[in-house]
């Protein structure tokens, strides 16, 4: 889940959300010669839950992601939503497993 | 002035081209028999010799034993195929190599220099056997780098850089000699998107072929009283003869309206001779043909389904492939899509043409790097010499060096940009390589060279870097000149000084045409890779061993890596296996050892992976087995039958009207696949492998079907998962969690009320998946799961050292270490293998 705001495509790329199909070609090329030839300055990129680590694989995937018009629209959702904490468990009364509990889960017993 | 060439090969199953692209523009080659096509028939002469192309093509009639074509269509398999005059036996890939060889010889001579990278095209739904088959065959042909395309991309790209100003979707429908490809493109811009791909491996104009031959068959038993059969291995020749007369007979009726079906020998049946004279006219033709037409346009339909798109969303059709040709289908195609392209684009060279220009864009600059001679050309041979720019293949290019004449050896740039572009501002980003003579250079001088004015200056950073945006003359090539300059304003030799621009098409990033991943023991698959996902791709998962493998035993340990896109392992094709022998090991390796196993796809769908143990710090790479399963006649027998057997079920217990027409198109293609399996009975392992596949696929169809009969117990069971896991993540998930679970039970609400089993089983995974996080944070979770193994530790593939754990674990919980309790709890897991059952079918997996 913190995925979609570590690894959001616009941040990977460092543009806007608003950005042409055009900046994210020339985004993309220029990152990936930059991590080419090896460019600190496109080791990293910044997001609202701190700096994460860019290679050429995350930057394809990213431009591959802002070409398809509706995975676009879900990484601009995620682009525009405030960063928030993640909130801890709640401490109302805990239920104990229900027999079909482990099923529903997905689970084999 | 160096000018670099790109050569992209369409290695096809009736026949190849080659095409050469400038930069600028792109042409076909011709082969050194005069056509720009060369038949994909091999012969071997009783003293080996091969001769490849149309030469060879002329004695598939008279020598058919030692003369061999449609060997594409075994690539990958496994199998060989005997040449018995000089009695030899060759792999596919082996001849698939001869013929590659022959138009690399007609490519240098039209050059006038040797090459050795190129691009080769291979059908987008070739299964990584075949991609790695046709890999091998470049290697024997003696091309040192080569990159695989896809078909329809090459196709698409080929058409992208001949239409102006194509815009919005259209497709590609490539019915080749052997395989159908469709591809969605969406193209703004200039920027060329590949939306997504289907396909059929074993259907083509071949099929056509099929038909015919069936009809003559018939035509020939109760006219002539002549019995023709397939499965009668004796009648193998006779039947070869007549499939080439038809296939003449058919192109011939895409000009004439009635022709005869004869041969330059009459057939040999059972030590009698046939004269060969039955006609057919268009008609006909159209007749028995229509329902291989409806079929590849039954796959175009459904891939606009996939795309949520409909015929009236494409702006065009672009055929490809010579079956193409056929008015029927270019009529088929108008009614059922939408009209095909006008534009005059060659449908046999267009596969060709478009990996030369993707050539271009991956930087595979044909020329060879040990230049040498070849003899019988007056052309003067260009060159430069550069040094080859590692990299990730992703689009780039090479500078030209012109700074030969400068005294002192010139600084090296390492230089990264588009040789192929539909950006019209792209950057140039570089470094400084290898220090030259002098001082070295801190600032850069960048112009087009037509116009001066044009100069950019860049600084280099401390670390000899620079990014330069240049602009480019819209569609034609741009020539930049580099000029280097000291800290002290003195001119400075670099190397290179030149480089070039095309501003054209952008292809984006193929998308993989089907999921990939790895086989766990308990029958399911963890996807590395989903359809769709942009190529080159790596990923690397942990796993862990389910049986301990010790030296001197014999054993091993089996990594099946499958394709498809299904949950459960043994519906999915084994593609590979990574394998470790316990004989190679120094030392035991325990039950429940961690294992990194890595799988890498390069742009063309070629696989290779590894296994990293780290306890021993031991990597693993040999790939024990990289080949489509065999399709022996028994076994095809015996699964037709089973099919059969629950075909018949499901008509009983199937009551909606259109699951019963699907039901109906599943027995026409078991009747398909059993027809098949009888001319595979005769000796004909295409067959074989075109029944192994609709075999499979049918298993697929089949189970989905009886799913769906399934469907309110799978409504019951959905619901009941839902409300599961929307209790844990309400009491313990946290806000993104939360939010990700309504998004999925909303697609899952919609997957059931659309009755859509694949859309149900992708969201309930993510139901399930969440659940199970926010289950995990329960406090008792742990110490549920602890009571549940203790209770079941006879199970367990050590049972000892499973109740030392248990021990270890029940004290951490009296002592609340909740996390030393999770921890044993996990260690527990790894002695809890799969089922026997279970791992039989996950292809034997060791791992889980």
């Amino acid at each position: 889940m913190s995925r979609n705001i570590t690894q959001n495509a616009f941040y990977v790329l460092e543009l806007s959300s608003e950005c042409s199909v055009m900046d994210v070609e020339m985004a993309g090329q220029k990152l990936l010669a930059m991590l080419e030839i090896g460019m600190a300055d496109a080791k990293t990129y910044s997001t609202p839950m701190g700096h994460q680590e860019r290679d050429a694989e995350r930057v394809r995937a990213a431009m591959a992601q802002l070409r398809d018009p509706k995975s676009r629209i879900v990484h601009e959702l995620w682009a525009q939503l405030p960063a928030e904490p993640l909130t801890q468990a709640t401490e109302a009364p805990l239920d104990g497993p229900w027999p079909e509990a482990f099923k529903a889960l997905g689970w084999k017993r | 002035m160096a000018k670099p060439f790109y050569v992209g090969f369409d290695l096809g199953t009736t026949n190849s081209t080659s095409a050469i692209f400038d930069g600028e523009r792109v042409h076909s080659v011709q082969s050194a028999m005069g056509g720009a096509l060369t038949p994909s028939v091999v012969r071997l002469s009783s003293k080996g010799t091969p001769i490849v192309g149309a030469r060879a093509r002329r004695f598939l009639e008279r020598d058919p034993e030692n003369t061999q074509s449609e060997f594409k269509r075994l690539m990958g398999t496994g199998k060989t195929i005997h040449f018995p005059a000089a009695d030899v036996s060759k792999q596919p890939q082996e001849l698939a190599a001869l013929v590659l060889a022959s138009l690399r010889a007609d490519v240098e001579q039209h050059l006038g220099f040797s090459i050795d990278q190129a691009v080769i095209t291979v059908p987008a739904l070739f299964e990584v056997p075949q991609s790695a088959a046709t890999a091998e065959a470049a290697r024997l042909a003696g091309l040192q780098r080569v990159e695989l395309l896809q078909e329809p991309v090459a196709s698409a790209l080929a058409a992208g850089w001949e239409a102006e100003s194509a815009q919005g979707s259209w497709m590609v429908f490539d019915l080749g000699g052997g395989t159908f490809d469709v591809s969605l493109l969406e193209s703004r811009e200039g920027l060329l998107r590949v939306v997504g791909h289907d396909g059929d491996n074993f259907l083509g104009g071949r099929d056509f072929d099929r038909r015919i031959v069936d009809w003559c068959l018939t035509r020939l038993a109760t006219e002539e009283g002549v019995q023709l059969r397939r499965e009668d291995p004796s009648h193998r020749q006779a039947l070869r003869q007549l499939a080439l007369a038809v296939e003449e007979a058919k192109i011939e009726l895409t000009r004439v309206e009635q022709t005869t079906i004869g041969g330059a020998m009459p057939l040999e049946v059972d030590d009698e001779l046939v004269d060969l004279d039955i006609t057919l006219d268009r008609a006909t033709l159209e007749t028995l043909c229509a329902p291989v037409v409806d079929r590849t346009l039954e796959v175009c339909l459904r891939l606009l389904r996939e795309h949520g798109q409909r015929p009236d969303d494409l702006e065009t059709v672009v055929l490809v492939g010579g079956p193409s040709v056929m008015p029927l289908v270019r009529q088929r195609v108008a009614e059922a899509l939408t009209q095909p392209s006008e534009e005059g684009l060659d449908p046999m060279a267009l596969v060709a043409q478009g990996a030369a220009i993707y050539a271009a864009s991956a930087g595979l600059e044909a020329r060879s790097s040990t230049r040498r001679e070849v003899p019988g050309t007056a052309r003067e041979v260009p060159g430069t010499g550069t040094g080859e720019v590692p990299g990730t293949g992703f689009q780039r290019g090479k500078g030209c060096d012109h700074n030969t004449a400068t005294s002192g050896k010139p600084h090296q740039l390492w230089l990264q940009y588009p040789a192929v572009t539909a950006v019209t501002t792209p950057h140039i980003v570089g470094r400084l390589a290898e220090p030259g003579a002098g001082p070295p250079p801190t600032r850069l001088e960048i112009a087009e060279v037509s116009d001066p004015s044009s100069v950019i200056k860049v600084e280099l950073d401390a670390e000899g870097a620079f990014v330069a945006q240049v602009v480019l003359k819209s569609k034609k090539l741009s020539t930049f000149a580099v000029h280097a300059w000291s800290a002290a304003g003195e001119s400075v030799p670099i190397s290179p000084t030149e480089l070039r621009i095309m501003h054209g098409v952008t292809l984006s990033d193929p998308p993989l045409s089907r999921t990939l991943g790895v086989a766990l023991a308990n029958n399911t698959v963890q996807t590395y890779f989903e359809r769709g996902v942009p190529l080159p791709a790596r990923r690397t998962f942990g796993h862990r061993t389910i049986e301990s493998l010790i030296p001197g035993t014999g054993g091993n340990l089996d990594i099946p890596i499958v394709q498809g896109e299904f949950e459960q392992a043994h519906l999915c094709r084994l593609v590979g296996s990574l394998r470790i022998n316990a004989d190679d090991l120094a030392e035991t390796l325990p039950i429940g050892s961690d294992i990194e196993v890595t799988l890498e796809l390069d742009r063309g769908g070629r696989l290779s992976a590894r296994a990293h143990i780290p306890r021993i710090d031991r990597v693993f790479e040999e790939v024990a087995r990289l080949l489509v399963p065999d399709a022996e006649p028994e076994t095809l027998t015996r699964e037709a039958e089973a099919l059969q057997s629950r075909l018949i079920g499901l008509q009983s217990a199937i009551g909606r009207e259109d699951q019963r027409e699907r039901l109906a198109a599943l027995d026409r293609r078991l009747i398909e696949a059993q027809l098949a399996t009888e001319a595979a009975k005769g000796g004909d392992a295409d067959s074989g492998q075109r029944a192994r596949r609709i075999l499979l696929d049918l298993e697929a169809e089949v189970g989905e079907l009886e799913d769906l009969g399934k469907w309110p117990e799978l409504e019951a069971k959905s619901m009941s998962q839902i409300a599961t896991a929307t209790h844990f993540v309400a009491q313990f998930g946290n806000d993104m969690e939360q939010r990700l679970l309504d998004t999925a039970v909303s697609g899952a609400e919609q997957a059931l009320k659309g009755r859509s089993h694949d859309l149900l089983r992708q969201h309930m995974k993510v139901v399930r998946d969440v659940g199970n996080a926010a289950f995990y944070r329960h406090p008792e979770a742990w110490s549920w799961e602890l009571d549940y193994y203790a209770s079941h530790v006879e199970e367990a593939t050590d049972p000892k050292a499973a109740g030392r754990i248990i021990g270890r674990a029940r004290e951490a919980r009296e002592q609340n270490e909740t996390d030393r309790l999770k921890s044993l709890v996990t260690e527990l897991w790894r002695l809890f293998p799969a089922e026997a059952q279970q791992r039989r079918l996950s292809h034997r997996s060791g791992i889980h």
